[in-house]
């Protein structure tokens, strides 16, 4: 157990092109932390720094009390589980799991306690004795995090683990993870592109984007108070809608409709509303934007509409049974209005 | 693409049939010919049916009964094969998995100029470089010795290739994994890469262990105490009759026990050849 602390981390290649840039992030101990950001925002890079895979440029990484800039991944007391599980292949899933404990030459009757506990926990047990070759993608996940568990390190990193498993494995092996490291209280870090599983997993989101923080913050904070228009559109499923408006004081004129805000600016704006904020209301109605109905979709819970809204798409969410028009107009209350400026970044 | 006409099937069986011929036949004339009495084949008329002398000529051979005709007992050329055949296989083996771990595996100062010196010996075999090669291992004194057999022909360039090729297709991450789990560099090359290159160096074995025991020209050159002579070149020496005419019926009983052990290597380890030349998830 212990704490993780990043300082003014960077990565520079010998190219002259910055995979990571000034990241300042402290993880508390036990505290589960995802890294999520669409692909090449530096996400992967951050995560191998960690591990001890990437050299670092700037600053340094801190596990506990110990600087571990310099130290080999064997030494810092981490566990990593890869993408692609990357098992030994002629090993059996007994010898995957205490292959590095051997490396450490641990003693054998606590190798074999902590690979027998760790199968119980994951409920390997049964394939011990098999090659990673006869397990199935999920069976080798579970191994995979064996091979991390049985080290008990003081950092859990996990790279895209369920990238490579399909949707409904996905979902279950998702809250495995997380009632796992629950009751092991290990710190972690984990690295995705998928927003949902951010959400889920995590007790603390750090978005990136090109190499920097955007935003950090608990899944809700990060929700409810998007830092700009990239994290207001990356986060949330359907993502974020964003208009283009002009203040003038309290007053925001957004396509053909008009609001008074309690905040002030003066200037053009993005607005951004969420698709479940909006609500239907007829054509013409003031302080509704005038739109049009393109298609809906059915969801069984809810029906998404999407609409035209004087050149740009929108798309609200509905209770099922809402009935649509092809003209109407849709309401958002002031309140739940994210207002951007010029540059992207969050106003009020 | 399966294609079930009739003709084609037949066109498939000659094709291969005229193929089996064109390999097999030699081989079952030396096998016959080494039945007969010695003159048989010289008659004029070349027997195709085994003849009644196989065992008095093969007990012949084996005792050594034929001194005047062998210039060293068989045992000891097929010896002498076996050593250099099983020192080069090996030996390329051995420097050419270490020497493709380094060229893939390490980043040192002019890696890539070594890689490509290297794959321009290529260009280089023994045939071309025999006086300089023959040259050194003189000087250094290695005539007339296995070393002197076996050195010159170690160095591999299209076994460095072959396995520099094997391990890039090895995940990165799997090397990645490794060093998490605290394996150094020697460790990572002796835990996982030796053995999932396993295949691939029973199929290079094969081959290298055929090259070698099929050498001729090298052998014949820097050997000229008999008791290094290798089967191969052997036979070239039986032929070599001062007077008289060659004992066919030996010498052809000779050729066909120097086919053998190339011949139980591949039977013995063909299913790992293959497996090593098709084989290709890691």
């Amino acid at each position: 157990m212990a704490t993780l602390t990043l300082e003014s981390l960077g990565k520079t290649y010998d190219s002259g092109a910055s995979a990571v840039r000034d990241v300042n992030i402290n993880v508390a101990d036990g505290e589960f932390l995802v890294l999520v950001g669409p692909s090449g925002c530096g996400k992967s890079t951050l995560l191998r720094m960690i591990a001890g895979l990437e050299t670092v440029t700037d600053g340094t990484i801190r596990i506990g009390d110990r600087v571990v800039n310099k130290l080999e991944p064997a030494e810092r007391d981490i566990a990593m589980v890869f993408q692609n599980y990357a098992l030994y292949p002629h090993m059996s899933v007994r010898e995957n799991l205490s292959y590095g404990l051997r490396n450490r030459r641990m003693a054998k009757a606590e190798i074999n306690r902590r690979v027998d506990e760790a199968a119980k926990i994951l409920e390997i047990g049964d394939f011990l004795e098999r090659k990673p070759r006869a397990l199935s993608g999920g069976q080798r996940q579970r191994v995979a995090m064996g091979r991390a568990i049985v080290r008990e390190p003081s950092v859990f990193l996990f790279d895209e683990p369920l990238s490579n498993l399909d949707a409904k494995l996905r979902v279950s092996m998702r809250g495995e993870i997380r009632s796992l490291q629950k009751r092991l209280g290990t710190t972690s870090v984990y690295v995705t592109h998928d927003q949902l599983e951010a959400m889920t997993l995590a007790d603390r989101l750090v978005v990136l984007r090109a190499g920097k923080v955007e935003q950090i913050g608990t899944p809700l904070e990060v929700y409810q108070r998007p830092a700009s228009t990239f994290v207001a559109e990356f986060i949330g499923s359907p993502a974020m809608n964003l208009l283009d408006g002009v203040m003038q004081g309290h007053a925001l004129s957004i396509a053909g409709a008009s609001l008074t805000l309690p905040h002030s600016h003066q200037g053009p704006v993005r607005v951004g509303v969420r698709a479940e904020d909006l609500r239907a209301a007829p054509a013409g109605t003031t302080g509704g934007l005038p739109v049009h109905l393109r298609y809906v979709e059915e969801l069984g819970s809810q029906r998404l509409g999407h609409f035209d809204c004087a050149g740009e798409r929108l798309i609200a969410a509905f209770p099922s049974g809402q009935a649509l028009s092809d003209e109407m107009a849709l309401m958002a209350p002031p309140e739940a209005l994210h207002l951007f400026g010029a540059d992207g970044m969050r106003l009020a | 693409m399966v294609e079930n006409q009739r003709w084609l099937n037949v066109l498939a069986h000659a094709v291969l049939i005229l193929g089996v011929i064109v390999v097999a036949l030699p081989v079952y004339i030396a096998f016959v010919a080494s039945t007969h009495e010695s003159g048989a084949f010289m008659s004029g008329v070349i027997p195709m049916l085994p003849g009644h002398n196989m065992v008095e000529t093969y007990s012949a051979v084996l005792r050594g009964g034929v001194s005047s005709q062998i210039s060293q007992p068989i045992w000891l050329m097929l010896g002498n094969s076996m050593i250099m055949a099983l020192m080069i296989a090996v030996g390329k083996i051995v420097i050419s998995i270490t020497s493709a771990f380094a060229i893939v595996y390490f980043r040192f100062p002019c890696r890539g100029l070594a890689f490509w010196m290297i794959f321009i010996t290529l260009m280089l075999p023994v045939e071309v470089r025999i006086l300089p090669t023959y040259k050194v291992i003189a000087d250094l004194g290695m005539l007339n010795s296995y070393a002197g057999l076996s050195i010159p022909l170690i160095a591999s360039a299209t076994a460095t290739f072959l396995f520099r090729q094997v391990f890039l297709t090895m995940p990165d991450e799997l090397v990645e994994a490794a060093r998490i789990d605290g394996a150094g560099p020697m460790k990572f090359f002796r835990d996982i890469l030796l053995p999932l290159s396993k295949t691939n160096i029973a199929a290079l074995f094969v081959i290298l262990f055929i090259y070698g025991w099929n050498q001729y020209l090298w052998p014949l050159l820097i050997t000229t105490d008999p008791s290094y002579t290798t089967i191969v070149s052997g036979i070239k020496r039986m032929t070599d009759v001062q007077d008289g005419t060659p004992m066919w019926n030996y010498i052809m009983a000779v050729s066909v026990l120097a086919m053998l052990p190339p011949v139980a290597v591949v039977v013995f380890m063909q299913r790992l050849f293959v497996k090593g030349l098709i084989e290709t998830e890691k």
